[in-house]
């Protein structure tokens, strides 16, 4: 199923491509976020609670009883939807897996598409907001950058890494 | 002291801050204001832990925010201030803070509130707080982050 937040869209439109259109140059890129299962579409509304409506920002899942042939479709239609000008995003669950192989046979024919996998809500986050920004897409730095955003948000905490730094206090 | 956002907001630190308004407003630091929270000191701590990334957190009670302000050292810096309540917000104002706009992001509901908006709920001491900021010529928002339209506090208030 293709993720869709459908109707309320028209609500923010207006809004929205205020800050969507930037200065200058936009080749806007689309994010596609394919999953096993609905951890895509999840994901998708996790990050709009934190960033609000995504408006090109897609899900697409992989349901029991589906294949590859099945995402490829799925895909292709999300990227019919987005505005791609600038690109595509896929950004998947596990490298290797049914939505990342679905994604490579769209990716090895157009050079402006870029796979990332291990997606997480701070990837997409990062992602989301850069897209926000506007301004032309470059799928390579968007690659390195959404890596750079779901390791950094891999952080610990344990009560011995509490240290009082009296000194950084105002 | 530049502050680039005044915040009610009683999560305080929390996804739509550390993520969202943290980089729309580059601000350098994250200073929540706010008594009982300095007090607390289990919370304050691990609020101090929570700053993105470049960026420090603090959290001091109001009349050490009034003398941050004041204090030349931090005149050109870039703040976030966060608080729990508009009492706080009008506490800083009478005492001298130049702020000109306050954006209501999450007041949660409790008994004796009543909820005006999805994320935002009031009781009698936060109105009168509101209006009274509100008589000093304060922009009052209501959003969540900031691609979202701002909804003006009085307009609903007002409706009550």
């Amino acid at each position: 199923m293709i993720h869709k937040v459908g109707t309320q869209y028209a609500i923010y439109t207006g809004v929205f491509i205020n800050q969507v259109i930037p200065k200058g140059g936009n080749h806007m890129f689309g994010i596609i976020v394919g999953t096993h299962g609905r951890f895509a579409e999840e994901l998708v509304k996790s990050c709009e609670m934190i960033c609000g409506e995504q408006k090109n920002v897609r899900a697409v899942t992989l349901v029991p009883g589906e294949g590859p042939d099945d995402v490829v479709k799925k895909y292709e239609a999300a990227i019919a939807e987005l505005d791609c000008e600038g690109g595509v995003l896929f950004l998947n669950d596990l490298f290797g897996g049914s939505p990342y192989n679905a994604a490579c046979r769209l990716v090895m024919t157009n050079e402006k598409y870029g796979i990332v996998t291990g997606v997480n809500l701070p990837m997409l986050i990062e992602m989301a907001s850069t897209q926000l920004m506007g301004g032309d897409a470059d799928i390579k730095e968007l690659m390195e950058k959404a890596v750079a955003a779901g390791k950094n948000g891999t952080q610990t905490f344990h009560s011995s890494q509490i240290q009082e730094d009296e000194e950084d206090d105002l | 002291m530049n502050i680039v956002l005044a915040r009610i907001d009683d999560r305080l630190i929390h996804g739509q801050v550390a993520t969202v308004w943290s980089k729309a407003t580059n601000c350098q630091r994250i200073i929540v204001c706010d008594d009982e929270v300095a007090n607390d000191k289990i919370r304050a701590t691990l609020l101090k832990q929570v700053a993105p990334a470049g960026m420090k957190s603090h959290v001091v009670t109001l009349d050490k925010a009034i003398r941050v302000y004041n204090n030349p050292k931090y005149a050109n810096d870039r703040c976030l201030l966060l608080f729990t309540n508009p009492s706080s917000v009008l506490y800083l104002v009478e005492h001298g803070v130049d702020i000109k706009s306050v954006n209501i992001g999450g007041m949660s509901f409790h008994e004796g509130k009543k909820q005006v908006t999805s994320a935002v709920s009031v009781d009698a001491k936060d109105i009168d707080a509101f209006k009274k900021l509100n008589e000093k010529g304060i922009e009052l928002e209501i959003r969540k982050v900031d691609s979202d339209k701002k909804v003006m506090m009085m307009d609903v208030l007002n409706k009550l």
